[in-house]
């Protein structure tokens, strides 16, 4: 393998604006050795190894992206589970030596010297645990208090932040990522709007000067209720990344969580080499990371425009840009035009499938214009760039009770009531423009503390000019032979049926049935685009999106009251059951007329050959202090028979049962009948 | 609205609340509306479907024994095939009231010819007892959900659209409003937790019947149960392990109290991470027994309380509505009136999942 074969030159504006390309490091995961620079997180040094695959799910190959990678751990600590870390949010530093914590696929060593697949880790996707994050059943230290906490630290998040000290509050900003900054760059600037980099560095430089503001990164928080939240988090030790969780307590909590990417439907959506446009324009921008040098584009969204034209300034290939709108307009597309890129409208990603004897993929589009669906000639790449549009990361605001609704025009959940000392800032909220977010961040904690609010204004560009963003496009479901069409691309690998045409009539009994989908028995979380995707699929109502994305939460338990002292009253006799199943029945100490211990429950009748429970004329209820006593229709020195499995045995009536009674005495000196 | 009059609206979601639906039309005649949701293939399920319970009372287990059969020839035949499955439950319990509930039941359900043998410690782990009861079954809502409803629109049965209203009134009486049209209704049943609390006013709330706040938590593939259905009597929680070896659990309490409490229950051995929740309430009867019948005799019918078992009373219940139950499920369903003296009560039962 290449030192960095993924990496991109420099000189353009996806040089990698977060490495230092003059200090590079080295580090070893599963004992191979990864080259990358300072800044680099584990995941994106892997990337820039070329490693792209997670492992393999099925036979298929699944992609290793940043939300799909595996757990890490030292690994001279690879079994304390204290110790695992995300490759994502943890910064690679030189001469560590980690471990995947994920199965790994069980290969001999003829496939491991035939198929020495170097652009792998290897794992087994298929195990149940395969990307387990251990650190969601720790319980959190106690972590920093304050009167607000700010979750997502984009430029809505920084916003909300500078607001909350503007009115006096002490602020804790927790990013998920390894820096503040968000993803404003990828969506460039509308006229008269400072750059985004400018609004970034404006807030992140604010932030930074204000000692009423705790920033954490690499925080990510996993379980959120009204007022409380426990978040998991890498710092930095002497430069050695260790993970802790924390739990945090606040009257006032701001979700800047922002707006994720939906993954289109299509055969091969999770091939290695298939990238949403945002983590595609993350890993570049920031690190640097274009595997290969041509690229197909398929959007819904007019921004992913914008990657193409940055991609085609660093040397990359655009061969297509497909969009699923059919006639799109965008200032974007117009860019890309005059750069000569060929666009075709009204078309979507039909399938994608690994091109023959390389590492490379074949592209099917697929028009689909007004009903009409049709696959055009194949395309062969390197790279698939494919964007779904965006969905409002409502993730923990349903954790933490937060409604929300489907809405058809434009595709996706948005949120309705809020839970409790719970607000939404920025594109969580559903805000589209940069100065919307801004904007809602400051009012987001107006709202909070019952201040005077102004409106936010999302003033978006005459849709003649800025045609709307599609709904994420769906492919021709996969046949038997294709690649499996996920409904998203996180840690989920909730598929769509494979469609498999019988060759019989479908009313015998042996013809081949449709697969049924049930999402009630999927035994795992479903993310919200996975829901969305179900919903433009048809198998979950759009009026029960927002219920289904409120139950299929990941939740992990914070707020765990003690549990309460076993019942150690004494227990009432009869129990309540049996009350009035024998009438006039009375409570008798009873002995059966050979040596035995008498088992609760065992039925009493009359006449030693009858075994129909119902003439049954008591039951002994308890046995105290050895002696047994029993529920029964009778007088004291009356005889019964006694129903035991296999056998019947001949009881007698001793006394009748008074509480604190001296059994023993009842008995004639020996409270057991043994 | 083909219909202008009904005899019956039964308002629940439940296999149960479809299956009285489905019976009342074909077996009885009656011109039936259902007003319902179909939901099972995607929200959480706030109960199971299994032909046994923790059932103490002789008069329960003679009649449900005819009605698991009758069930298993009804399915079928309306074309439920692969609906229901035959498992081995285990009921167990830690606390000492809840094993002696459990010999009570065992004695009951061995008197009644139906297999039942105890599950010690080693299976179940300390301090606990156990009885697995053979050859139960266990019905798959979200095959047979759809099952049923081809089977109600094959019967005609009117399924209330989106746009139609109803409105219910005091004399148990309804009318179903489509537009300008509208259809008399003889008489409402409440056949779910969600329909009585959505529907019965609190004016006339029974003192028998009591909300309870209810939690559903599946949780994602873990190792597997001593049994693949599992109730404890202790709190009355129901476990349910799926192919895919998440369990899907049920029982009283806020979700994530309910979840500590699963988590202390399971133990480390079955270390699991939730894959869905749901918060909701149900109706529990004072004395753990069914409550049926019409509300001070005059109001809406309602069905309550029948636990796990429900479904399997639907043939009973529905001649029962159709006046022509036998002399034995007369003298069950008179004796279980939601009206009933509740203290002391007569017809109690061991607390249900």
């Amino acid at each position: 393998m290449k030192l960095h074969s993924a990496r991109l030159g420099t000189g353009h504006l996806l040089s990698g604006s977060a490495i230092d390309r003059s200090r590079p490091i080295q580090f070893r995961l599963d004992r191979r050795v990864i080259h990358g620079f300072a800044g680099d997180t584990v995941l994106s040094a892997v990337l820039a190894s070329g490693i792209d695959t997670a492992g393999h799910r099925d036979g298929q190959p699944i992609a290793l992206t940043s939300r799909h990678a595996p757990s890490i751990a030292p690994s001279v600590q690879a079994k304390d589970p204290h110790a695992a870390l995300p490759m994502e949010r943890t910064q690679a530093h030189d001469g560590a030596d980690y471990v995947t914590l994920a199965p790994r696929l069980k290969r001999n060593l003829p496939t491991r010297l035939l198929k020495r697949d170097s652009h792998s880790l290897h794992l087994d996707l298929g195990a149940s645990d395969a990307l387990t994050r251990p650190w969601l059943g720790r319980p959190g230290d106690p972590g920093p208090t304050g009167d607000l906490v700010v979750i997502g630290g984009g430029v809505a998040g920084m916003s909300a932040a500078l607001a909350g000290t503007k009115n006096g509050l002490r602020v804790l900003l927790l990013e998920a990522s390894t820096r503040l900054g968000g993803h404003a760059r990828l969506f460039g600037t509308m006229e008269g709007e400072e750059t985004p980099d400018a609004a970034i560095t404006r807030l992140t430089q604010a932030v930074a000067a204000s000692s009423k503001i705790t920033t954490l990164t690499s925080a990510e928080v996993f379980a959120l209720r009204p007022g409380k939240l426990r978040l998991h988090q890498v710092e930095l030790l002497d430069g050695v990344p260790r993970g802790r969780v924390l739990d945090v307590t606040a009257p006032h909590i701001i979700l800047a969580t922002g707006a994720f990417e939906r993954l289109p439907v299509f055969s091969g959506n999770r091939m290695p080499g298939v990238i949403g446009s945002l983590e595609a324009f993350d890993l570049a921008q920031l690190y640097g990371i274009w595997p290969g040098q041509s690229a197909v584009l398929a959007t819904s969204s007019s921004p992913a425009y914008r990657l193409a034209l940055m991609a085609r300034d660093a040397g990359i290939t655009l061969q297509r840009i497909l969009d699923s709108r059919p006639q799109p307009q965008s200032r974007f597309i117009e860019f890309a035009k005059a750069y000569g890129i060929t666009q075709a409208a009204g078309t979507i990603t039909g399938s994608v499938a690994p091109a023959p004897k390389t590492r490379r993929l074949t592209v099917t589009p697929q028009l689909a214009l007004d009903g009409f669906s049709s696959a055009e000639t194949s395309i062969e790449t390197d790279r698939l760039i494919a964007s779904g549009g965006w969905q409002p990361d409502l993730t923990l605001w349903h954790m933490a009770g937060g409604e929300s609704l489907w809405k058809a025009a434009s595709a996706r959940l948005e949120p309705t009531t809020a839970p409790p000392g719970i607000a939404l800032a920025g594109s969580a909220a559903g805000w589209l423009t940069r100065a919307a977010c801004l904007a809602s961040g400051t009012q987001a904690v107006q709202h909070r503390l019952g201040k005077e609010t102004k409106p936010v204004v999302d003033t978006l560009i005459d849709p003649l000019y800025e045609t709307p963003d599609a709904a994420a496009p769906i492919g021709t479901p996969p046949d038997e032979t294709s690649q499996p069409a996920y409904l998203d691309g996180g840690r989920g690998y909730l598929a769509r049926p494979r469609h498999l045409p019988s060759r019989w009539p479908n009313w015998l009994p042996f013809a081949t049935r449709p697969e049924v989908w049930s999402l009630a028995d999927t035994p795992h979380p479903l993310d919200i685009a996975e829901i969305a995707a179900g919903v433009q699929l048809g198998i979950l109502p759009a009026t029960s999106a927002g219920i289904v994305a409120q139950e299929r939460v990941a939740m992990v338990g914070v707020d765990v009251e003690e549990l309460a002292p076993p019942d150690k009253s004494p227990l009432p006799l009869p129990p309540p059951y049996l009350l009035g199943r024998y009438a006039n029945a009375s409570l008798f100490v009873v002995a059966p007329s050979e040596q035995r211990l008498l088992s609760p429950g065992s039925l009493i009748h009359i006449d030693p050959d009858s075994a129909d429970p119902l003439n049954a004329i008591g039951v002994v209820v308890r046995i105290m202090d050895g002696a047994a006593i029993a529920l029964v229709i009778g007088t004291t020195g009356q005889t019964a028979s006694l129903r035991e499995p296999g056998r019947v045995i001949p009881i007698r009536l001793v006394a009748a049962y008074s509480e604190g009674m001296d059994l023993a005495a009842a008995l004639g000196g020996s409270a057991s009948p043994l | 609205m083909s219909l202008k009059n009904a005899d019956f609206v039964i308002i629940g979601s439940t296999p149960l609340a479809r299956l009285v639906a489905g019976l009342l039309a074909s077996v009885h005649g009656k011109a039936v509306v259902f007003a319902g949701e179909s939901h099972a293939g995607y929200h959480l399920p706030r109960g199971m479907d299994l032909s046994v319970a923790p059932i103490t009372r002789p008069e329960t287990w003679d009649l449900l024994k005819p009605l698991v059969a009758e069930m298993l020839k009804l399915l079928p035949r309306i074309g439920a095939r692969g609906s229901w499955s035959r498992v081995d439950p285990v009921l167990f319990a830690e606390a000492a009231a809840g094993k002696e509930a459990l010999a009570h039941i065992r004695h009951m359900a061995l008197a009644f010819r139906h297999g039942a043998e105890p599950v010690g410690e080693k299976a179940l782990g300390p301090r606990r007892e156990g009885v697995i009861l053979r050859d139960a079954i266990l019905l798959h809502r979200p095959r047979l959900e759809a099952a049923l409803d081809h089977w109600l629109d094959k019967l005609e049965v009117h399924r209330m659209a989106p746009v139609e209203t109803l409105t219910m009134h005091p004399d148990g009486s309804a009318e179903l409003h489509s537009g300008d049209q509208r259809m008399a209704i003889t008489q409402t049943v409440l056949a779910d937790d969600t329909a009585l609390l959505h529907h019965l006013p609190i004016a006339q709330w029974p003192s028998l019947l009591q909300r309870q706040v209810t939690s559903t938590i599946v949780t994602e593939p873990t190792k597997p149960l001593a049994a693949p259905v599992m109730l404890q009597l202790d709190a009355g929680l129901a476990l349910a392990q799926q192919p895919g070896r998440g369990i899907t659990a049920i029982g009283a309490g806020r979700i994530d109290p309910f979840a500590a409490r699963l988590g202390v229950l399971l133990g480390r051995a079955h270390d699991f991470r939730q894959a869905g929740q749901l918060q909701y309430e149900r109706i529990a009867t004072s004395d753990s027994a069914p409550a049926v019948g019409r509300l001070g005799a005059t109001g809406p019918d309602v069905l309550a309380g029948l636990g796990p078992t429900g479904a399997f009373f639907a043939p009973a219940i529905a001649r029962w509505l159709s006046g022509v139950a036998n002399p034995a499920e007369n003298a069950w369903f008179g004796a279980r009136l939601v009206d009933r003296q509740i203290a002391p009560s007569l017809v109690a039962e061991v607390t249900s999942p």
